[in-house]
């Protein structure tokens, strides 16, 4: 467990323990109204996926902020364990539910909150069936179809109409409706983005005319994610979109999206100065996470992270101007990917106008099962 | 925080996924290598706590034998984690530099030894500042940076500086010197031991210069895994830092006398094309630094295509013997940050679960 230093409300930000997740509350409400205002007007609405933060009073504030559908996406049958009691009566595990066990979890869940669940398998969905059944609940199932992330789901097209008519006529179950997790889509240019998202969800789209055309309503067509949460909600027949980095954003998201901020940072602090333009810092992979790229360091004129050992940052800056931090001084992180660093945190630290205004528990950190 | 509900016996094939487990008899395998390295050697084990993060494994190493009584921490909060597992020989081989931070490392003085190691004169007087201040000394160790490039003195005049600072201050007591190397290309028994030898070296110069300066110097702290048998053999090292070497990864598969004993179990969900299955762990449970990916263990012709958050890519040749429900197990390529992703170690031997251990110092950076 997390042991920082706990400090009153109102402690200036920068007299905080490092390396601390700090989330801005101001640019966290300026990224939420955002995206949410994106989706106010629009046929499509966002369904944010928890995954990127783990943090139930984060996800409140998502659904305050509207534009949603009512509920929130998780990607394993452990967070919504976490997110059911904290108050959150629709959730979706965006994700397959395959063991004996936890699909007796998940009908147990069904129990307390409209519970939603992917497939993209007969014997699963005959599994879920019946433990819906044994257990007296109605599961909300999404067929998850395969597009151009290439991970798992089913094929497209008539794999997927089969797959769904499997559902609508098992017991205990609700046929909802479609799925893709098509990637991340990264550009700085609008068009390509949207031109690489519709390549992507075409196969979708077509998917639900056939399901369509097969005599079963398709109310839920779910795609996209933060990084074309834009060109993902423009598209006619997509309903929602599962976006979650937009909230605390990170390195890999920010420069692609100027109209978001950088919400979620790592405040780390210099531990020791063994050269000139070269400073090690007690910010390291396990605080901050180097899963799939290093963070951006904020406050030093042009900083290039050398290397994130598991416990120290190592970050050379440009100190021809006699830039010279001291030991004690705070440096501040991006971290490369907000999700893999929120995993790690027990603890998030909110604060507005320089000083803590909120502890926030991360209360779904290490829930993988 | 993530918990596993089981009962003890419960077959390994039915834990819920993905799951964390460590081997007890690879585990008390490589406890014993140690112990039996160390047996004659004036040389001791101080584990690094921060590749187990709970005072139990420590404490498994000390009563298997080849152990000083006691341990590193990376972090103060890790330290006190040891402490509050009665572990009280404690050496931080890193800079604490901030007054609240030290104002806890001063509370822990109370109740240990509580060493501390510094490349600046400038963090001697900050750390004499503050224990003078709470009424407690605290020990002092030189880090010289001996081939990481990361923080420790550059040279034997600094470390002199420094030992000198803490002779004359108050509130500090100078201990000794420390340092951790960096393998490099280093794989061969042969080569180990001459990397070993030659990176130490430059921590004993740092020894050698403060002694002529007529400070006496108690603690050599140096070496790690890759050198834990090198170190050993090195007069005037007194103990090495090993970590790595309890529960292992693929990143030391040049080490054979070592086993690895921290393994996650997982389930396959989809079959979705003939050759390949996906499990349920992903980075998110495994980690997976600079994207190196884990192996799977023990299933010959599967492989490990791709990682993602929380599904990983098997690639299997031919007839896949892996079906949707069917448990693997992957052997991680670093050890370190897996751990520090799970709340506690459910211990097998035998195929079946023997205990669940809590895992105290995880998340423990501050």
């Amino acid at each position: 467990m997390e042991r920082p230093i706990f400090k009153p409300i109102g402690t200036p930000t920068e007299e905080l323990d490092t390396p601390s997740l700090i989330v801005d509350v101001d640019a966290l409400d300026h990224n939420l109204a955002t995206v949410a205002s994106y989706f106010a007007g629009r046929t499509a609405k966002l369904r944010p996926h928890i995954e990127a933060h783990r943090t139930p009073a984060i996800a409140h504030k998502q659904l305050a902020a509207g534009g949603h559908v009512g509920g929130i996406a998780v990607s394993t049958l452990g967070q919504a364990e976490t997110f059911v009691p904290n108050g959150f009566s629709d959730v979706f595990v965006a994700n397959l539910v395959v063991t004996p066990q936890k699909i007796t979890s998940l009908c147990a869940l069904a129990q307390q909150a409209k519970i939603g669940v992917a497939v993209d398998s007969a014997a699963n969905v005959s599994d879920l069936s019946n433990a819906a059944v044994a257990n007296g609940v109605t599961l909300e199932v999404v067929v998850y179809v395969n597009t151009r992330l290439g991970l798992y789901g089913v094929e497209p097209g008539q794999p997927a109409v089969d797959l769904a008519k499997a559902v609508v006529d098992s017991p205990g179950l609700v046929f909802a409706g479609i799925m893709t997790h098509e990637g991340s889509i990264l550009s700085d240019d609008a068009g390509e983005t949207a031109a690489e998202t519709c390549a992507a969800l075409q196969p979708l789209l077509d998917t639900r005319q056939a399901i369509e055309q097969a005599g079963i309503g398709v109310r839920v067509v779910s795609a996209g994610g933060t990084s074309n949460y834009e060109a993902a909600g423009a598209i006619e027949g997509v309903t929602e979109v599962q976006a979650g980095s937009y909230a605390l954003l990170d390195a890999r998201h920010a420069p692609h999206l100027p109209q978001l901020k950088t919400a979620g940072r790592v405040m780390t602090t210099v531990t020791s100065r063994p050269e000139p333009g070269y400073m090690i810092t007690d910010g390291g992979q396990k605080a901050i996470g180097a899963d799939t790229g290093f963070p951006s360091v904020d406050n030093l004129p042009s900083p290039t992270v050398k290397g994130l050992s598991a416990e120290h940052g190592s970050i050379y800056f440009d100190s021809s101007d006699g830039v010279d931090p001291q030991l004690g001084e705070r440096i501040w992180c991006t971290p490369w990917d907000a999700a893999t660093c929120a995993n790690l945190h027990d603890y998030i630290f909110a604060v507005r106008n320089g000083a803590l205004e909120a502890v926030w528990e991360v209360s779904a950190r290490g829930r993988y099962r | 925080m993530d918990s596993t509900i089981c009962e003890r016996g419960t077959p390994v094939d039915e834990l819920e996924t993905p799951c964390f487990i460590v081997e007890l008899d690879a585990l008390e395998s490589n406890y014993r290598v140690v112990s039996d390295t160390y047996r004659d050697t004036v040389c001791k084990m101080r584990q690094h706590t921060k590749n187990i993060k709970s005072p139990f494994l420590a404490k498994m190493q000390m009563e298997i034998g080849g152990s000083n009584g006691g341990v590193c921490t990376a972090k103060v909060a890790e330290a006190e984690v040891m402490v509050e597992g009665g572990i009280t020989d404690i050496l931080i081989p890193n800079q604490i530099v901030t007054h609240d931070k030290l104002d806890r490392v001063c509370a822990l003085a109370r109740h240990g030894d509580i060493k501390l190691c510094v490349d600046s004169v400038e963090n001697v007087r900050t750390i004499s500042d503050v224990a003078t201040k709470n009424g407690v000394e605290v020990s002092i160790l030189i880090e010289v940076d001996t081939s990481m490039g990361r923080a420790g003195v550059r040279g034997p005049q600094e470390g002199v500086a420094i030992a000198e600072a803490a002779r004359d201050m108050p509130g500090v007591a100078f201990r000794g010197v420390m340092s951790h190397q960096n393998v490099g290309e280093a794989f061969s028994k042969e080569d180990r031991y001459l990397r070993g030898q030659e990176t130490i070296d430059i921590c004993l110069k740092v020894k050698d210069a403060v002694e002529a300066a007529g400070i006496p110097v108690e603690i050599v702290s140096s070496g790690e895994t890759f050198c834990y048998d090198v170190a050993a053999q090195i007069p005037g090292v007194t103990e090495v830092e090993g970590g790595s070497y309890a529960l292992m990864s693929t990143g030391y598969g040049y080490m054979t006398e070592f086993q690895i004993a921290g393994k996650v179990l997982g389930t396959v969900v989809s079959a979705p094309r003939p050759g390949v299955v996906i499990g349920d762990v992903g980075m998110r449970s495994i980690a997976a630094p600079a994207g190196v990916l884990p192996t799977v263990d023990g299933l010959d012709g599967v492989e490990v295509e791709s990682i993602h958050d929380d599904h990983i890519v098997l690639r299997t040749n031919g007839d896949s013997p892996l079906r949707v429900g069917d448990k693997f197990k992957l052997l991680p390529a670093h050890q370190d940050m897996l751990v520090n992703r799970w709340d506690q170690y459910v211990a097998v031997r035998d195929g079946a679960v023997e205990d669940v251990w809590d895992i105290p110092g995880r998340g423990c950076y501050h």
